[in-house]
């Protein structure tokens, strides 16, 4: 299947830059996916309330093939601790060609990199290794490492100041605003074209991990601000795969909680988690201090059936719940700006509202403008889902339960956009690799650009049946969890089910509707 | 051949065939960044189709302005050329006085002295002005003009070349020193407080 006619090619951007435009999905398709969609709202409709059962869950330390690897891998630290030194070095070396070299950002590591490799891979390793990026993320290996002044074992006694976080920082905000401030960075400012200022950026997200580790007890940064961890936590409560007890009995008779306060060599949790009482991965970290804590080696990665914890096990919190729907505005808005017309739209608003040269102000209400629309169909859709039940929960309990629903919606959503800029600009990642600073360099031609584009060509087919399948994935998951959510109010004897979760499910199909609509856009790439 | 042997030949092996590959790949990459399908790319100049560096749109007062600067990438020099359009908001007629352009260093601290470019007249309803930067560094080129006795001027930020970023090593530099401070702090006022319970 291919599109009629192909649409892709180059525009002039406001910056004057020759930009690349990819096709969008074939309507064809588009229409595969809606048809899909229609079948399992149906289903959900007519089908019978979801009962809880108990997941199937395979760790991996059992498993005759790979459990003594993976026993001895999560033993020692020296896997993880020689992946966080490359990492970091990579990381160093990035910000050195940030500061250094070149500042046409198609030939510079520190944008190539940042924005067109990894800021686009680490949402898609979260499908296939959970929260594992946090395990290796530089601004905390670095942060760390100037605290404590080691790279691994426990630093005793504690160099930092070892406050407790203040109530007002002790939820998902911070990470939110943060999230929305880098989102503002790179969509309004246009960080993702400028070399200097995305070196400014790595150094003050390690200043922030130096700041909280200096001030507060174990890893507050990661566990309440970081907005790329609690991003890839949020996510991986979908994910496959997860650090969990091997036996889980074992872990609820523990009387030392070793996974928790550490051991004498092994760090504590750093976001105050307890394996036997562990149910969602949102703060789980994958440092794997548990597993090289824990007395019985009863800490392994495990697989188990995608979005169980969203569907079933993960608890209700207002401010995760919060965070989700923000998640959800923020993906959305980063494929709205992506559509060729977006410029137009900023432009006009900024010529109407007489804003300065760089259009931040246009920029800013239209974010804004983003982030309020979908909020409020969320909140709309929960009160008139508790109107339908006759207010016997709480709307704040219903929000924090029912915002499960938008968490396969914002995930597949962001895989499928990000599977686009994964294939459409690393182009040219080993070119940049092999000349970091980008020495003696010119900026692409529209000639290169061309050819860019001719050789993507091949790949627009799989492209196209990625995103099909992955918002086809997201929206089943999402009436499941939907109903599963809905059917766990039971005990009020007011359980909302079929034409009770129907603005829930208006709400899902809205989004996932716009979200497809969006796919099938053409999409200008970031450099 | 002994085992030791066996492995200094290994790594000798290894070795040579990195420093091969990376002394093949290295000029590859720098061969092909300087041609375009046989042009080469050297030749892009002010009078090449290369596509501007930057555009700015900006409205101020009655006025609605354009700013366009060639080629993509300024270097010390080589000439370039700055392009101004400007309509009227209400009757979207071009601007026809004269604009002066002039140039001035971006400094990080207090401001830098201007320099005249040139003054201009409309050539086709645009002010075309040509520039060539003698060293390396971030300038800021001025348009003034005036317009129902309002003046009107409009800054645009030029790199030329690649210039060390003093701005962005300050700012780095200095959001960094002052979390590692943090951490020096604490660290001090942990010891003291351990000190004094024991």
């Amino acid at each position: 299947m291919w599109p009629d006619s192909f649409s892709g090619g180059l525009i002039c951007s406001i910056d004057g830059t020759m930009r690349m435009v990819h096709p969008g999905m074939p309507f064809a398709w588009a229409m595969l996916v809606v048809i899909f969609m229609g079948l399992v709202i149906a289903w959900s409709l007519i089908s019978p309330r979801p009962q809880p059962r108990t997941p199937l869950a395979l760790s991996l330390a059992v498993v005759p093939g790979s459990g003594p690897l993976v026993r001895a891998l999560l033993a020692s630290h020296w896997p993880r601790t020689l992946l966080r030194i490359v990492v970091a070095a990579l990381f160093l070396l990035a910000i050195a060609a940030g500061f250094l070299g070149t500042p046409i950002p198609e030939r510079n590591l520190a944008t190539v990199l940042t924005w067109n490799v990894w800021w686009s891979l680490v949402i898609v390793s979260v499908f296939f290794v959970g929260s594992a990026w946090c395990s290796v993320c530089p601004w905390e290996t670095l942060g760390s490492f100037a605290v404590n002044l080691r790279l691994w074992g426990r630093a005793v006694p504690d160099p930092g100041l070892g406050l407790k976080v203040p109530r007002l920082l002790r939820s998902l905000w911070p990470a939110a605003v943060l999230f929305a401030g880098l989102t503002w960075l790179e969509l309004g400012f246009g960080i993702t074209r400028d070399p200097r200022a995305t070196a400014v950026l790595a150094v003050v997200m390690v200043a922030l991990v130096i700041a909280a580790l200096a001030l507060f007890e174990r890893k507050a940064f990661c566990r309440y601000m970081c907005p790329v961890g609690r991003t890839i936590g949020a996510y991986s409560q979908l994910a496959p795969v997860a650090l969990r007890p091997v036996d889980p009995d074992l872990c609820l008779n523990c009387e030392t909680l070793d996974c928790y306060h550490g051991s004498s060599t092994v760090e504590p949790c750093p976001t105050f988690l307890t394996m036997g009482r562990l149910q969602q991965n949102t703060y789980c970290l994958s440092c794997t201090n548990c597993a090289q804590s824990c007395p019985k080696e009863n800490v392994s990665w495990q697989l188990r059936p995608m979005g169980n914890e969203a569907r079933q096990s993960a608890r209700p919190h207002l401010d995760e719940a919060g965070f989700t729907v923000v998640l959800l505005a923020l993906t959305t808005l980063h494929g709205v700006s992506m559509v060729p017309f977006w410029d137009n739209w900023i432009t006009e608003l900024a010529m109407a509202i007489g804003d300065g040269q760089m259009r931040l102000g246009a920029f800013t209400v239209g974010m804004a403008t983003s982030l309020v629309v979908p909020a409020a169909l969320f909140i709309f859709a929960v009160a008139a889902t508790r109107w339908l039940m006759g207010s016997a929960v709480s709307y704040r309990r219903l929000f924090a339960l029912l915002a499960f629903a938008a968490l396969p919606v914002a995930f597949t959503y962001h895989l499928a956009h990000n599977v686009g800029h994964v294939i459409g600009e690393t182009q040219g990642f080993g070119e940049v690799l092999a000349n970091p600073f980008g020495s003696a360099s010119l900026p692409l031609s529209a000639t290169d650009k061309h050819l860019r584009m001719l050789l993507m060509l091949d790949w627009y087919p799989m492209i196209f049946t990625l995103q099909a399948g992955l918002m086809a994935l997201g929206f089943w998951l999402a009436i499941q969890v939907l109903r599963h959510r809905g059917a766990s109010l039971d005990d009020s004897g007011k359980a909302p089910g079929g034409l009770g979760l129907s603005p829930m499910l208006g709400f899902v199909g809205t989004t996932s509707g716009f979200n497809l609509w969006l796919l099938t856009q053409d999409m200008v790439m970031r450099l | 051949m002994n085992a030791p042997d066996t492995w200094a030949g290994l790594c000798r092996s290894v070795l040579l065939a990195s420093l091969a590959t990376t002394a093949f790949i290295v000029p590859t990459e720098g061969v092909r960044a300087h041609h375009v399908l046989g042009r080469p790319a050297y030749s892009l100049n002010e009078d090449s189709n290369t596509p501007p560096s930057m555009q700015i749109e900006a409205r101020i007062g009655s006025y609605f302005i354009s700013m366009m600067a060639y080629p993509a990438f300024v270097r010390p020099g080589e000439p370039g050329r700055i392009h101004l359009y400007a309509t009227h908001e209400k009757t979207g007629q071009p601007y026809t006085g004269k604009v002066t352009f002039s140039v001035r260093d971006d400094v990080l601290f207090g401001t830098a002295e201007n320099e005249n470019l040139g003054i201009q007249p409309p050539d086709d309803a645009v002010y075309r002005q040509g520039i060539v930067f003698k060293e390396k560094g971030e300038y800021i080129v001025s348009a003034f003009f005036e317009a129902g006795g309002e003046p009107y001027t409009i800054d645009f930020p030029m790199t030329v070349g690649d210039p060390l970023p003093v701005r962005s090593l300050f700012i780095g530099g200095l959001v960094l020193a002052t979390a590692l401070f943090l951490a020096f702090a604490a660290r001090v006022l942990r010891g003291r407080k351990r000190r004094r319970v024991a």
